[in-house]
């Protein structure tokens, strides 16, 4: 169960501007409905696994700098600083 | 000049100087713009590539050593990165995004003299599974303009099938691969999970996907798996395959194995042209020697759920970057505040995206992660554990690869949970990290259907042998396009 | 009852490369966002590569801590949006699924108290920001991305602190330790960071943020605590908040009219693999570990029977405590000591200095060799010492360009003390009858060499002259 209120929390949450058009809120609750199947698997006792990886295959320490002068490529503006929006205070 | 050749065939009447490189890619892109109106694969197509092959020529007639691939015009689905190219994922957020660097595969094509075409379309951040997703507009399946090809690396197969290209790489989140494949005609791959490098690879649900090639044939996926498999050292998650050659004793046959048919996905809902599919692939295999028995897999029921709440999740996460602030589309942050600016810039992302972003942001968050996330994980651990049991049984498992035929454009566009249950029998391999393989099986009512096979993890060489014996049971009609 | 908890902060330094990709760990040379790639922006399709000694290093800092080091650490994601962070979630550690950060389960001492670690954790410190513009209206935020990915070591400490004071001595003791671990330079502009949390009389907890420094920490927990203590003297129940440090006004102030409701989602990292690390490695790391400050100060006292309070300096300096390593032996290991911590100190006192010293262990063995064998007086060796810091000659070049050798020589000695005699025939005069005269006498063969006299030995053949003239 999925309510309007939690909708627009997460909307926040996750920067996502939803119109409260009924047709699209609907889409997300239908789908997060079907989940509760979910419940039903009898899973509770399962533990969560991950691959390894051994400490001696990880990265050596070295400085190696990127080969091309990145911030330019991704600039948009012609400064050095990345621009962003003001934060609230 | 006969575009309908596969990469083998290719290189060998490169080799034998019957065609040149240069004349097969002119012929190739004069194929492009025949047809990719009525199909829209293609979101760019590489300018340069005659020239391109041009100089592989000049190598060639200069008897300087040349890559494998001889300058074999390969399409690259527009979520994997090349230096210097538009990178969009088929999404406005980056319609303008140069990627400043190649993605790994794409080195190693590169080192290999591999030509890329042109970027191919998908559902818009690999969301979706018919590509109506895109923000650039839908492909079309080339055997029925009005169908949707699959997805999400539906432009991949529409390219591979219409002889646009030679071969295409993909990514296979959670069938995006072998579901176009299916419904195109073409073989698609999603191997073992960690061999082949991710690196460039813009993600999407990054501790289940993989890039996976699209061919017209087994032998070719054996070809470019050689090429991009292996150990990487920008990613951590890459396993070291000992430099197998899955190329070689591809045609061993499958005398004595045993196989594995998944109870779960030839149950309910299963079109009957599709059951019977599957029932001939099976006695054809029996033919050539395996023996085939039912298996069950109970945590399939949940897979689909479990996939897309781990999906979600994991995309809500890799997709917050995209903020417009170091690159995206030009729309400057004076006199906007941090969280309007963000959520103003965001609504560059498609209806779909928005959905799973909400469903992502949702299912993990506190208080509900316990019921759908934590669960879900669950639901992946059981299930992998399930299908380490059937594979101590098991050689190879069997499946149709999308339990209906290829449906309209459209048609399902508006029912998600109907859309995400197109998905079942695929998802299993990626949530469990298996190899698994669909194979172009049977032509029905014009409607291309597909047969999946997965093997044990690491086991690629052995499902590539399976595959290549149950392709050889067939010979189908040539696409109407 | 006050209860104070830390949660610092600390770069590690030392390393050459970021943690999760080879762009320099530290960034304190370069221009505005020229220690980048594509890792640590976050581009589309970049991967992070976990750095080894990081882990390791990590590992080093939990067991000196006396922490419990699981088999195996995996990597969380930390889920927000902040203009500092590349990829908008930050790549840390928890302990959701069991023990997973690199260390947890410790303790350190702090004078005779008994600090408890909660955890230790590695994890990514996000890009600087400045913000610029004068009216709301054009204010923009500028962010260099140098520092992001820079490995950081998080410590997390059990409310055990008492007072603000106990919390400066904790924060200038593990500046010492993890200097002497080998890894980090706390002296650094922003290698320590610290938030702390207090609460008083079993109340509620209150986080403080955005604490710039180490003497702004004990000023912001001193407010805090008298604040508390303002309001539940009137009481007024505490809310348990965030707070952020004003240093403007000395204040703290509450943060939750800007705080959004912060669900940070936190879920494995799928890109970094559990980091196996077995018990080989660990009993090797414990081996290597350099020798703990306390252990040395053990070591200085009972084996060199060098006094406590300078065996403290010594030891609690890595600078001094190398220096004095690598130039001691038994017979000289005071006197260095001494060189040390007397005359060495004034001239090595800031990094700038100690960057651009000259002096080095040879140096050190020498100057305590000559003073006691009196080649040179302790004052000649404190001149010397000061010459050797700026240009690195060696003590011999220095002793003869400067002509600071002891005059040692009976014969040369006798000569100018002949010289004394006959220029200060008055004292000569008291000095027979009154013995603590002869000092003056000293003190004027000591001028006359420039203090090069060997001082024993004037005093010797002084007497020795007195008692003859008689």
């Amino acid at each position: 169960m999925v309510t309007q209120e939690e909708i627009t929390r997460v909307s926040k949450l996750m920067k996502i501007e939803i119109d409260d058009h009924r047709e699209y809120v609907d889409k997300v609750k239908k789908m997060i409905g079907y989940f509760d199947v979910l419940d039903s698997a009898g899973v509770e006792s399962e533990e969560i696994s991950m691959p390894e990886i051994q400490i001696s295959s990880l990265r050596e320490d070295k400085h190696i700098p990127f080969s091309d002068k990145l911030i330019e490529k991704i600039n948009h503006y012609k400064g050095t600083y990345i621009h962003a929006p003001k934060m609230s205070s | 000049m006969n575009l309908k050749i596969s990469a083998l065939e290719y290189v060998q009447e490169v080799k034998n100087g019957n065609i040149s490189s240069e004349d097969f890619m002119a012929k190739t892109l004069e194929r492009i713009s025949d047809v990719d109106d009525k199909l829209h694969a293609f979101l760019s197509v590489n300018e340069d590539a005659v020239d391109q092959a041009h100089e592989i020529d000049k190598k060639i007639k200069s008897g300087v050593k040349v890559g494998s691939c001889f300058g074999m015009p390969i399409s690259i689905k527009d979520n994997i990165c090349i230096k210097n190219s538009k990178t969009t994922c088929a999404s406005k957020m980056l319609e303008n995004f140069i990627a400043p660097y190649d993605a790994t595969a794409i080195t190693k094509l590169k080192e290999q003299d591999a030509i890329f075409v042109g970027k191919v379309n998908l559902d818009e951040f690999a969301m979706g599974l018919t590509t109506e997703f895109s923000a650039f507009g839908p492909s079309k399946n080339p055997w029925n303009i009005e169908y949707v090809p699959g997805g999400s690396s539906g432009g991949s197969a529409v390219s591979v099938s219409a002889f646009e290209c030679i071969a295409s790489l993909g990514s296979d989140t959670g069938g995006s691969v072998r579901n176009p494949g299916s419904f195109c005609s073409t073989v698609g791959y999603k191997p073992t999970y960690g061999l082949i490098s991710r690196y460039g690879l813009i993600s999407y649900a990054n501790s289940i996907e993989q890039i996976g090639p699209l061919t017209r044939t087994v032998k070719d996926t054996a070809f470019i798996l050689n090429i991009i498999s292996g150990l990487d050292e920008n990613d951590n998650t890459t396993i070291d395959n000992k430099n197998t050659n899955y190329l070689s004793d591809i045609d061993v046959g499958i005398e004595g194995k045993k196989i594995g048919i998944i109870k779960e996905m030839i149950g309910d809902g299963i079109d009957p042209s599709v059951l019977s599919a599957t029932k001939d692939a099976i006695s054809k295999l029996e033919s050539l020697g395996a023996t085939c028995e039912e298996v069950s897999l109970n945590m399939v029921k949940y897979s689909v759920a479990a996939y897309y709440t781990i999906t979600a999740t994991e995309a809500g996460s890799n997709l917050a970057r995209y903020d417009n602030i170091r690159y995206g589309y030009d729309f400057p942050v004076e006199g906007y505040e941090f969280n309007s600016y963000i959520s103003k810039a965001r609504r560059n992302f498609g209806p779909e995206v928005k959905r799973r972003m909400m469903i992502g942001g949702f299912v993990p968050s506190a208080g509900h992660a316990g019921k759908y996330f934590l669960k879900a994980m669950k639901v992946k651990s059981k299930l992998t554990k399930e299908i380490n049991e059937a594979f101590k049984k098991f050689d190879l498992l069997i499946s149709p690869t999308v339990p209906i035929l290829p449906f309209k454009i459209g048609e399902k566009i508006d029912d998600p949970v109907s859309l995400f249950l197109v998905d079942i029998n695929t998802v299993t391999a990626n949530l469990t990290g298996k190899p698994a393989i669909s194979i172009p099986f049977a032509i029905t009512n014009g409607l291309p259907v597909g047969i999946q096979l997965m093997a044990d993890s690491m086991n690629d060489k052995l499902l590539l042998q399976a595959a290549y014996a149950l392709e050889n049971t067939v010979t189908l009609p040539e696409v109407p396009i | 009852m006050t209860k104070i908890g830390l949660e610092i902060h600390c770069q590690l330094t030392n390393l050459k490369s970021k943690l999760f990709c080879s762009c320099k760990a530290n960034y304190r040379e370069f221009q505005i966002n020229e220690n980048i790639c594509p890792v640590c922006m976050g581009l589309p399709g970049s991967l992070p590569r976990l750095n080894q000694e990081a882990v390791k290093k990590a590992t080093i800092i939990a067991m000196a801590l006396n922490c419990k080091t699981p088999e195996k650490i995996a990597f969380f994601r930390k889920n927000y949006f902040y203009p500092d962070l590349p990829k908008n979630f930050q790549i840390t550690q928890l302990n959701i699924y069991g023990d997973t950060s690199v260390g947890g389960a410790g303790e350190i001492m702090v004078g005779n108290k008994k600090i408890r670690i909660t955890r230790i954790q590695l994890e990514e410190d996000p890009g600087r920001i400045i913000y610029e513009g004068s009216s709301s209206k054009n204010q923009i935020t500028l962010v260099d991305y140098n520092r992001a990915g820079t490995p950081l070591v998080e410590i997390v400490t059990e409310p055990d602190f008492e007072n603000p004071k106990q919390v400066r001595d904790f924060l200038n003791i593990l500046s010492d330790f993890l200097e002497n671990l080998g890894v980090s330079d706390p002296s650094l502009e922003g290698a320590m960071r610290a938030d702390a949390n207090v609460s008083i009389e079993g109340g509620n907890k209150v986080e403080i943020k955005n604490i710039g420094s180490f003497h702004d920490l004990e000023k912001a927990v001193h407010f805090e605590i008298t604040r508390q203590e303002s309001l539940h003297s009137r009481e007024i129940p505490i809310t348990q908040e965030t707070r952020h440090w004003d240093d403007q006004r000395k204040i703290t102030v509450s943060s939750r009219s800007k705080e959004e409701d912060h669900d940070y989602r936190y879920f494995l990292e799928g890109d970094i693999p559990w980091v196996s690390i077995s018990p080989e490695i660990r009993n090797e790391l414990k081996s290597k570990m350099p020798e703990s400050i306390s252990s040395k100060k053990e070591r200085y006292v009972s084996k060199y029977q060098i006094p406590v309070q300078v065996a403290d300096v010594l030891s609690s300096d890595k600078f001094y405590s190398d220096l004095f390593e690598e130039s001691h032996t038994v017979e000289n290991a005071k006197e260095i000591a001494n060189i040390i911590t007397t005359d060495l100190m004034g001239l090595v006192d800031t990094r700038e200095k100690r960057k651009d010293s000259k002096f080095t262990a040879t140096h050190l063995k020498d100057l305590a060799d000559s003073i006691q064998s009196g080649r040179i007086s302790r004052n000649s060796a404190k001149n010397a010492l000061y010459e050797i810091v700026q240009t690195g000659k060696s003590l011999s070049q220095i002793i003869s360009e400067l002509d600071l050798g002891n005059v040692s020589n009976e014969s040369e000695l006798s000569h100018i003390i002949e010289e004394i005699i006959s220029e200060e025939p008055q004292a000569v005069e008291q000095a027979k009858s009154n013995p603590k005269a002869i000092n003056y006498l000293v003190g004027k063969v000591m001028q006359k060499t420039k203090g090069k006299a060997d001082p024993a030995l004037t005093l010797n053949l002084l007497k020795s002259r007195l008692i003859s003239n008689d």
